[in-house]
């Protein structure tokens, strides 16, 4: 027998599935909230959830929590904080562990920023997507320039010290000076994070069938080459393909999924990922995902929806999709300790990837060249297994 | 078993949409052949691809039982027969197994240029020929008119033509009568030696090869020890019967009999059709005269994208070429495209019908290059090769002349459209030999490059018609032209799959219209694509795909890597799609661009 080996970090995921209105470009699992949030009944969900995962998991620290969404600062600061307590009771509270709340920058949400703050979240990551309020409306948001900046204003004054700013580009129409426009208002609130991410037409939304007038490929490519001095230039380093951060403030909680690391999704539809090292088996699992089936699920019973275990070709190729999107890409000993697989199931796919120019090798390490990170799909095409057959055990 | 004189073997000929498949299916519901409930929309063209074109590919068979009002029954067999221009060849195989045939006319659009053809290889082979004008219930109907086209066209007695209705059933069963009065019983002898025509072979899953027979002499019996003449191979019948549509097994099969053999026969090769069936004690002394092979007039590689496919490739054409005599074939290789084969089509129909099958029923999935026809090439060493592929040309210099195949083309087209029609003619380099005021029609004579003609002729002349004008074609002779080889490049690579041979003339303008039709059908990818169309070593037309500059997703966190895991699947399966050309992928379409370039002239 193989001496297990230590099982990869674990982060917490918890969602909220409500928003007061879905955005046309949104594919998360979000609805639109009807009257109030069944707010305390869906904390009582979260907490009996984790208590249901963790009879399968033993010993292991939570490092990371994100409250992600839907729009979570649409919660009380009362009820994340028995959130964040009921979730502490259960895993232990360390100081260091890094607590995200993903929140919009509307009036309401703002003037709980405070309490948020005191209710143990500590780091905040606003959706402010543009200040330009045409833009703003155009792509669906309730809010305005205005707010965008009162919301990034009211969290430093908090006490965010550890903020991160959503924006997005190419939006409709929109020309590389007014995604400038829009990253040097960012640069100048002084956020120690930046996401700075395309729009793109998802499946299943409300823009995929009535696609917006957005900027050509060539157009999109423009923004993109003017932005990213912009960003460098201000001390971000662009450290993933939509994220750049001041030095030793990147979002660990999104370095984990990047570095293949496990987690635990508690909520309406959420993922978790988990390592079984004894077997060297990596499963996924998924939640209900309708909230009130969520909700209406009685307590003490699992709500897990499905479950499957990934196949050998499955966790290279998943491998590579996350620690790829990092600039620094992976360590061999990375890819080893992670699939248990030996680097040279995948040397030759590498080699390929290098003689098209799309991967550099320094030794152990592993990463993109600049052509490869623009051109992550085709990269990632070539360690995509022939065929593509799916072991998946649903669970109702 | 039926006396002989009271056997009917016929074939109907009418142009496509003349109302052939109707009629046939009256014949079945009249004779009690099937149900209403088993009367599908015409029971005949009983191919998928069949059904969904409206057309007849292959012959097929019936078998009903006719009360005539003499009190007899007599055994109708229709044989029926395709109507399209390329399938000439399947026509002369389904009359040689008949003794008249019915030539069905719309009574309002009169008679088209197919028909005329089909008649005359019917009156060819000795057959009588029964005039029928269908459709007389509609307000156009002009039968006075249709009558004396018959005569002044065709050139048979027209004026004791039937009159039918196969929508309404109206003066069917006075068809039947007719056709049992006019067409002569079959002659045979049930004591000769066994002597059986092979209409038609197929292969069937389940039983293996199922063979079409007109038994000419003899008796063929299960049991029975039966040679291919041609091959010497022999066979234990298992079972014979006729169509009824449906199979119906019957004890033996009888001088005049149509109606099919299952003889355990696994390899596809084992019955090929036109051959003779004879019995092994009692052999006959001479084969039956099958049918002239039909030579094919359009050639293409065909390439499986994905090269594991090459074996399941050949095994699948060879299949399709057991009932399909005229599909050719033999292995290619292409620098670009790597293992294959050449196929000889009789047309473009036919070449579109085999790929569609080849990918339908075989589930291939495959790329087929540009069609081209056949060149004789003089060598300057006084040597005349055959050219099917055009990267096979000779370097320039070994060239001492290039001849092209010229047709002869029939076409029947109403007044109106005259002008559209000599038009298209001039335009695809036609020669005109005759032109004849006939009635309403005009009948013109045209010596047309075969070129020409294949890619997009029949569709062009129904467009500039309105659908009305017809035409038939015969080969004619070879006579030199000056064409030259158009090459495409590809980053700077020629691609042996995508060069064609035309006509110096339009060489510059079909090379821009090519170049620029690729562009559209390259997607944009990572790399800049550089399409050139080139005449030996001089560039007549650049164009570029621009590289797509990324390709990228721009969020992935933990919960969505399914869906993004979706997306690249969806990504591989379009370059399933596609094949690899160095850096650069090319998509299946690209190959047959100059098609296209053709249709939107």
């Amino acid at each position: 027998m193989p001496e297990p080996a230590t099982p990869p970090p674990l982060s917490l995921y918890v969602h909220v599935p409500w928003c007061v209105r879905k955005c046309p470009y949104c594919d998360f699992n979000s609805h639109a909230a009807v009257g109030n949030i069944p707010e305390k009944a869906y904390v009582d969900a979260l907490l009996d959830d984790l208590d249901q995962d963790l009879n399968t998991i033993i010993d292991r620290t939570i490092h990371t929590i994100f409250i992600g969404g839907g729009t979570p600062s649409l919660l009380s600061p009362n009820a994340i904080e028995r959130l964040l307590t009921g979730i502490g009771q259960r895993t232990g509270m360390t100081e260091e562990r890094e607590v995200t709340l993903e929140a919009n920058p509307g009036t309401v949400e703002r003037e709980k920023f405070s309490d948020f703050l005191h209710a143990g979240i500590n780091r905040l990551s606003i959706g402010i997507q543009s200040f330009d309020d045409i833009q703003l409306q155009r792509i669906g948001r309730i809010h305005n320039g205005n707010d965008a900046i009162r919301a990034a204003e009211t969290a430093e004054a908090a006490g965010f010290g550890n903020l991160n700013l959503d924006l997005m580009y190419g939006l409709p129409e929109q020309t590389p000076e007014q995604a400038v426009g829009d990253l040097c208002i960012a640069i100048d609130l002084n956020p120690c994070h930046i996401s700075w991410y395309e729009l793109t037409l998802e499946p299943n939304t409300l823009f995929h069938n009535q696609p917006p007038p957005l900027p050509g490929d060539d157009a999109v490519l423009g923004i993109r080459a003017a932005g990213l001095p912009v960003l460098a230039e201000s001390s971000y380093t662009h450290y993933e393909i939509s994220a750049h951060a001041r030095e030793g403030r990147e979002c660990r909680h999104n370095l984990n999924y990047w570095s293949f690391g496990d987690y635990l999704g508690i909520g309406a539809g959420a993922h978790s990922k988990l390592t079984d090292t004894g077997k060297q088996e990596i499963y996924r699992t998924w939640k209900i995902r309708h909230p009130r089936a969520y909700l209406e699920n009685t307590t003490g019973t699992s709500r897990v929806a499905g479950r499957s275990k990934l196949l050998q070709q499955d966790i290279i190729l998943e491998f590579m999709m996350n620690t790829l999107r990092l600039t620094r890409g992976f360590s061999t000993a990375q890819f080893t300790e992670a699939t248990g697989l030996p680097v040279s199931r995948i040397t030759p796919t590498i080699d390929e990837a290098r003689s098209r120019g799309l991967l550099s090798r320094d030794g152990d390490l592993v990463h993109t060249t600049d052509t490869g990170s623009r051109y992550l799909n085709e990269l990632l095409l070539l360690f995509m297994p022939e065929g593509s057959a799916r072991a998946g055990t649903g669970m109702g | 078993m039926t006396d002989i004189s009271r056997i009917r073997n016929f074939s109907i000929i009418a142009h496509i949409d003349h109302g052939k498949s109707t009629l046939a299916d009256r014949f079945i519901q009249v004779c009690g052949g099937l149900s209403d409930r088993e009367m599908g929309d015409q029971v005949l063209d009983s191919m998928d691809l069949e059904r969904e074109r409206g057309i007849t590919i292959k012959a097929q068979s019936v078998s009903l039982n006719f009360r005539a009002s003499d009190g007899e029954v007599y055994k109708l067999n229709l044989i029926d027969t395709p109507g399209h221009v390329d399938f000439s060849y399947e026509v002369s195989r389904s009359l040689a197994a008949c003794e008249g045939a019915l030539l069905v006319v719309d009574a309002s659009q009169g008679v088209e240029a197919q028909s005329v053809a089909n008649c005359y290889t019917a009156i060819d082979q000795g057959l009588e020929v029964v005039p029928v004008l269908n459709k007389i219930d509609l307000p156009s109907a002009d039968p006075d008119r249709v009558i004396q086209e018959i005569e002044e066209i065709i050139g048979i007695e027209a004026h004791d033509a039937e009159f039918v209705s196969a929508k309404t059933g109206e003066g069917v069963v006075e068809l039947l009568e007719a056709l049992v009065s006019r067409i002569p019983p079959p002659e045979g002898d049930p004591d000769a030696p066994l002597q059986a025509l092979i209409i038609d072979s197929w292969f069937d899953n389940y039983v293996g090869v199922i063979s079409l027979v007109r038994v000419v002499h003899g008796k063929l019996a299960p049991k029975d020890k039966v040679q291919v003449m041609s091959t010497g191979r022999t066979f234990l019948v298992e079972k014979v019967g006729v169509f009824t549509p449906k199979r119906s097994q019957q004890p033996e099969l009888s001088p005049g009999d149509v109606g099919f053999v299952i003889a355990g026969i696994k390899e596809i090769d084992g019955a090929p059709v036109g051959d003779t069936l004879t019995r092994t004690e009692r052999p006959a002394d001479s084969q039956l005269p099958g049918f002239q092979m039909v030579q094919p007039r359009v050639f293409a590689g065909l390439f499986p994208v994905n090269s594991d496919d090459y074996e399941n490739l050949r095994e699948a054409l060879h299949k399709l070429r057991l009932n399909d005599a005229a599909l050719h074939f033999e292995p290619e290789t292409s620098q670009a495209l790597g293992f294959g084969f050449r196929c000889g089509f009789l047309g473009m129909l036919h070449m579109e019908i085999v790929q569609e099958r080849l990918e339908r029923e075989y589930d291939l999935d495959l790329i087929t290059t540009a069609p081209t026809v056949i060149y004789e090439v003089l060598t300057t060493r006084g040597e005349v090769i055959s050219i099917d592929n055009p990267a096979s040309l000779p370097p320039v210099n070994h060239i001492e002349e290039i001849r092209e195949p010229i047709i002869e083309a029939n076409i029947l087209v109403p007044q109106d459209y005259l002008g559209g029609v000599i038009g298209l003619c001039v335009e695809k380099r036609g020669v005109q030999k005759k032109m004849q005021y006939l009635g309403n029609q005009v009948s013109l004579s045209y010596e047309l490059p075969l070129s020409e003609v294949v890619l997009d002729f029949f569709d062009r002349l129904k467009s500039v018609s309105r659908g009305y004008a017809s035409f038939d074609y015969h080969f004619a002779r070879f006579q030199a032209s000056r064409l030259v080889k158009l090459d495409i490049l590809i980053n700077g690579d020629r691609v042996d799959a995508l060069s064609i041979i035309v006509h110096h003339e339009v060489a510059q303008a079909r090379g821009r219209l090519l170049a620029e039709k690729m562009k559209e059908l390259i997607p944009r990818q990572m790399y800049e694509v550089a399409i050139q169309a080139a005449i030996g070593s001089q560039i007549i037309a650049r164009t570029t795909v621009k590289s797509m500059g990324k390709n990228v997703t721009a969020k992935c966190y933990g919960g969505d890597i399914t869906r993004k895991r979706k997306l690249l699947e969806k990504q591989k399966a379009g370059k399933k799609r596609m094949k690899q050309f160095g850096k650069v992928e090319i998509p299946q379409e690209a190959f047959l661009a100059v098609l296209q370039v053709g249709r939107e002239k």
